[in-house]
C-alpha cells in the first residue's frame, strides 16, 4: 500500500472525527457540567441541520446564504436549549438516571415528529458553499475543500472550548461546578443558571454542527440516530467530561473507522465498538476520564 | 329530573348503535364496495415513498370509481402505517383483514417488512401486489401464491443495470461495489457479481463496501474505492444515502475518473439539482422520463396538476398495482380470492410502463427495468436522463428452472 493512498485515508479519517467532534463535544460538556444524559442532543443537531435548509432556501443569497443560515440556526437551537433547560431538565437533575434518559429520549420522539410535520419525509440538500465547492490538492492527491472547512471549525471549536474552560474565570466556576457543585453554590454562585447558560452553549454547538453538516451529506430523518450512536462511543473513549478526551476520542473513532473500510469493510463499525469495549474494561471512565464519584 | 336524562341517554344509545351496525362492514355496504387495504411505511427513509405510492394509488382508485367502478362496484381505499416496523405492520394487517374486512392489499415499501406480512395474509387467504418492497424472496424463496409482485424484483434491476454497465463499458474487468448493508442491498450485489462473471469471464470484484443504511459520511468509502483503482463501480445505494455518497465523491473527481452506477431516479435527481453529475449511470424502476409513453405523460401531467411534483417511480407503481387488481377482477368476474388468483395468473396488462404480465408460476410481473445516463434537459428545471435502455422483464426474469432450483433449496412445492 503506497503512501499517498495511507495518507489519503488518514485524512477521511480526519474529517469524518472533525465532524464527530463538533457534535459530541457539544454532548460531553453538558453532561461534565450537569451530569445530565442528553440522549436528545442529536436530535438538536437533526431540527440545526433542517433549520439550516430552510433558511439557506428562504434566503436565496448564493455567496453568504449557507454561512448566515449556520449562524441563525446555531442560535435558534440556543433558544430551543433555553426553552427545554427551563420547562424540563431543570425539574431532573435531583432525580435518577431513568428519569433523565426517558425525559431526553422523550424529546427525540417529540423532535422526529416535529421534523416529520414540518419537513416531511424527504431528504434535502444544500450545495456546498463558496469557496469550499472543489477540492484542494494535497500532495497530488485531491481532497475536498469543505472537509477541510470542518476540520477548520472542529479546530476552531476545540480552541475555543479550551480558553472558555481553562483560561476565564466562567471556566473556573465551570470545572468547580462539575467537581462540587453544593461547594460552588455554598460560595454564591447561581449554579441553577450557570447550568442553564451551559445547556444552550451545547445546544448552539449541537445546531451549529448540524448546519455545518447539511452540505456535507443529506439532510434527512434519522440522522439523529446515526450521529448520537457514534457520538457515545467517542465520548465513552476519551472520557465523558472531559474536553481533551473528546478530542481523542473523535481521532480514535474517525481512524478506527477509515482504516476499518479499508482493510475490512464489513467489520469497520465493529472495530469503533471493539475499541470502546476495551476501553471500558481497562478505564471504565476513559481515558481522560475520572472516576464518578 | 335523573330519569329524564337516563331516557335521553338510552335513546342516543340506542341511535348510536344502529349508526354503528350500519358502519360494521357486512351489513350495508360490503356488497356493494371492494376494499383495498393500501400498508405503507410513513417513518424514516419509507416515508417519502410511501407518500408518493398513496397519491398514485389515489389517482388510479378514483379514475376507477369515476369510470363506474369494477364489475360495478366502488373501489374502497383503507390506508395504514406500518412504521417500517415489523410488529406493527403485523398488527395493522391483521386489523386490516380481521376488523375492516379488506378483499385485497397494496404494499409496503420495506422488503423485510414484505416478508413478515407475507406469513400473516397468505394464512388469512388474502392477496397482497406488491409494488414497492423488491425482495426477490417474496415470490422465488418464500414464494406464496398470495403475493403478485410488480415492481422488479433484485433479482432483475441488478441483472438489466449490469447489462447497461457492460454494453457501455466492455473492457472493465475490474470492478468494485458499494451498497447499504441489509437485504436488498445484499441481493442486488449478488446478482450483479453473477452477472457480471456471466457476461466477462476474468471479472474481478476487488472490494466491497457495506456501508451501513443512513451513512451520512462516504469519504472513507471513496477514498478506499479509488485506491483499488477499479474499471467501474457497481453500487445500490439510493435515497438520501446516494446524495450523500454523490456529494462527497464529487470533489474527488471521482466520477470523472470512474465508471459509476447506482440507482438515480427522480427523488435523488431532485434532492442533488445542479450537483448531479452529468455522465453518470443511473438504473430505476419507471418514473416518468424514464418511460415517455402518451399513457405515462398523460398521468404525469395529472399528478403535476395535484401535487406540485412529477410522479416518480413509486407513484407509477402505485397506480400499476391498482389497475392490474381491476383487469385481474373483471376477468375473473369475481372478486373471490382464489378466483382473482387465477385470473392473475398470465394476465398481461398495458400499463404506465408499457406492456407487462403475471408469470403464473411465481406470479413475478414481466415488469421492465430502466438505465440510463444522467444529463441536462432543457424541459425540465431539474436533471434527468439520456441515452435510455428499457430492458423487458422477460429478459432478465430468472428462468422458471432457476426458480424451481431456489425452491428446492427452500422447500417450496408448487
Amino acid at each position: 500500500m503506497s503512501l499517498d493512498v495511507l495518507f489519503n485515508q488518514f485524512m477521511s479519517g480526519i474529517a469524518r472525527g472533525a465532524l464527530l467532534f463538533l457534535v459530541a463535544s457539544g454532548l460531553s460538556l453538558t453532561f461534565g457540567v450537569l451530569r445530565v444524559l442528553n440522549f436528545s442532543h442529536g436530535s438538536l443537531y437533526m431540527l440545526g441541520a433542517f433549520l439550516c435548509y430552510s433558511i439557506w432556501a428562504h434566503l436565496l443569497l448564493p455567496a453568504l446564504g449557507f454561512y448566515l443560515a449556520t449562524i441563525l440556526s446555531a442560535l435558534i437551537m440556543g433558544a430551543a436549549g433555553l426553552l427545554i433547560e427551563l420547562f424540563l431538565l431543570r425539574r431532573l437533575y435531583n432525580r435518577g438516571w431513568p428519569e433523565q434518559l426517558l425525559a431526553t429520549y422523550a424529546l427525540i420522539l417529540i423532535i422526529t415528529d416535529l421534523v416529520k410535520w414540518r419537513w416531511g419525509g424527504e431528504f434535502l440538500s444544500i450545495p456546498r458553499p463558496k469557496p469550499f465547492t472543489g477540492a484542494i490538492f494535497l500532495f497530488d492527491f485531491p481532497f475536498p475543500a469543505y472537509n477541510l472547512f470542518v476540520i477548520g471549525l472542529g479546530a476552531a471549536l476545540a480552541v475555543f472550548l479550551w480558553w472558555l474552560v481553562y483560561r476565564t474565570r466562567l471556566g473556573d466556576i465551570i470545572r468547580a461546578a462539575a467537581h462540587d457543585r453544593e461547594m460552588v453554590s455554598a460560595l454564591g454562585i447561581p449554579i441553577p443558571w450557570l447550568f442553564t447558560w451551559i445547556f444552550v452553549l451545547g445546544s448552539v454547538i449541537a445546531g451549529l454542527s448540524g448546519a455545518v453538516a447539511a452540505p456535507f451529506g443529506s439532510v434527512a430523518l434519522g440522522m439523529d440516530i446515526e450521529i448520537i450512536v457514534e457520538c457515545f462511543a467517542v465520548v465513552v473513549i476519551g472520557g465523558m467530561g472531559s474536553l481533551p478526551g473528546t478530542l481523542l476520542g473523535a481521532f480514535v473513532v474517525g481512524q478506527v473507522y477509515s482504516f476499518g473500510i479499508m482493510y475490512k469493510p464489513e467489520l469497520a463499525l465493529a472495530f469503533i465498538f471493539m475499541v470502546m469495549a476495551i476501553v471500558l474494561i481497562i478505564r471504565p471512565w476513559g481515558i481522560f476520564g475520572r472516576p464518578e464519584r | 329530573m335523573k330519569r329524564r336524562v337516563s331516557k335521553g341517554g338510552l335513546a342516543l344509545f340506542a341511535l348510536a348503535s344502529v349508526l354503528v351496525a350500519f358502519a360494521q362492514p357486512g351489513l350495508l355496504s360490503a356488497q356493494d364496495t371492494i376494499k383495498l387495504g393500501a400498508i405503507w411505511g410513513f417513518a424514516g427513509p419509507c416515508h417519502m415513498l410511501s407518500e408518493s405510492a398513496v397519491k398514485g394509488i389515489k389517482i388510479a382508485v378514483e379514475e376507477i370509481n369515476a369510470g363506474g367502478g369494477v364489475l360495478g362496484k366502488k373501489l374502497e381505499l383503507i390506508v395504514r402505517d406500518t412504521e417500517m416496523k415489523v410488529d406493527v405492520g403485523a398488527r395493522e394487517v391483521k386489523d386490516l383483514i380481521l376488523r375492516e374486512k379488506v378483499n385485497f392489499l397494496e404494499g409496503p415499501c420495506s422488503s423485510g417488512v414484505a416478508l413478515a406480512l407475507q406469513v400473516i395474509h397468505s394464512e388469512y387467504k388474502v392477496l397482497r401486489i406488491t409494488t414497492m418492497a423488491n425482495t426477490e424472496a417474496q415470490v422465488v424463496d418464500k414464494f406464496s401464491p398470495y403475493v403478485v409482485q410488480i415492481v422488479p424484483n433484485t433479482y432483475m434491476e441488478a441483472i438489466a443495470a449490469t447489462r447497461y454497465l457492460h454494453k457501455r463499458y466492455p473492457k472493465a474487468k475490474k470492478f468494485c461495489t458499494i451498497a447499504p448493508d441489509y437485504e436488498f442491498g445484499r441481493r442486488e450485489e449478488a446478482a450483479f457479481a453473477e452477472e457480471i462473471k456471466r457476461l466477462v469471464p476474468e471479472a474481478e470484484i476487488v472490494y466491497e463496501a457495506w456501508p451501513k443504511p443512513g451513512e451520512k459520511d462516504f469519504t472513507s468509502f471513496i477514498t478506499a474505492i479509488m485506491a483499488k483503482k477499479p474499471d467501474a463501480v457497481h453500487s445500490s445505494l439510493f435515497g438520501g444515502d446516494l446524495v450523500a455518497f454523490t456529494k462527497q465523491a464529487a470533489p474527488y473527481g471521482f466520477f470523472e475518473k470512474i465508471p459509476f452506477m447506482a440507482l438515480y431516479d427522480l427523488p435523488v435527481l431532485l434532492a442533488l439539482g445542479a450537483d448531479a453529475p452529468d455522465g453518470v449511470m443511473g438504473f430505476g424502476r419507471g418514473c416518468f422520463f424514464m418511460d415517455p409513453n402518451p399513457k405515462m405523460m398523460e398521468f404525469a401531467e395529472k399528478y403535476r396538476q395535484l401535487h406540485g411534483v412529477y410522479p416518480d417511480s413509486w407513484a407509477v407503481q402505485g397506480y400499476d398495482g391498482v389497475c392490474l387488481l381491476k383487469a385481474a377482477i373483471e376477468k375473473a368476474k369475481s372478486t373471490s380470492t382464489e378466483e382473482v388468483i387465477k385470473a392473475m395468473e398470465g394476465l398481461s396488462l398495458d400499463s404506465l410502463r408499457g406492456k407487462f404480465s403475471i408469470r403464473a408460476l411465481d406470479h413475478m410481473g414481466t415488469v421492465p427495468c430502466y438505465q440510463g445516463v444522467i444529463a441536462k434537459d432543457p424541459k425540465y428545471p431539474f436533471k434527468i436522463w439520456k441515452d435510455i435502455s428499457r430492458i423487458p422483464g422477460e429478459e432478465v426474469i430468472r428462468s422458471e428452472e432457476g426458480v424451481r432450483e431456489v425452491w428446492k433449496k427452500t422447500g417450496v412445492v408448487r
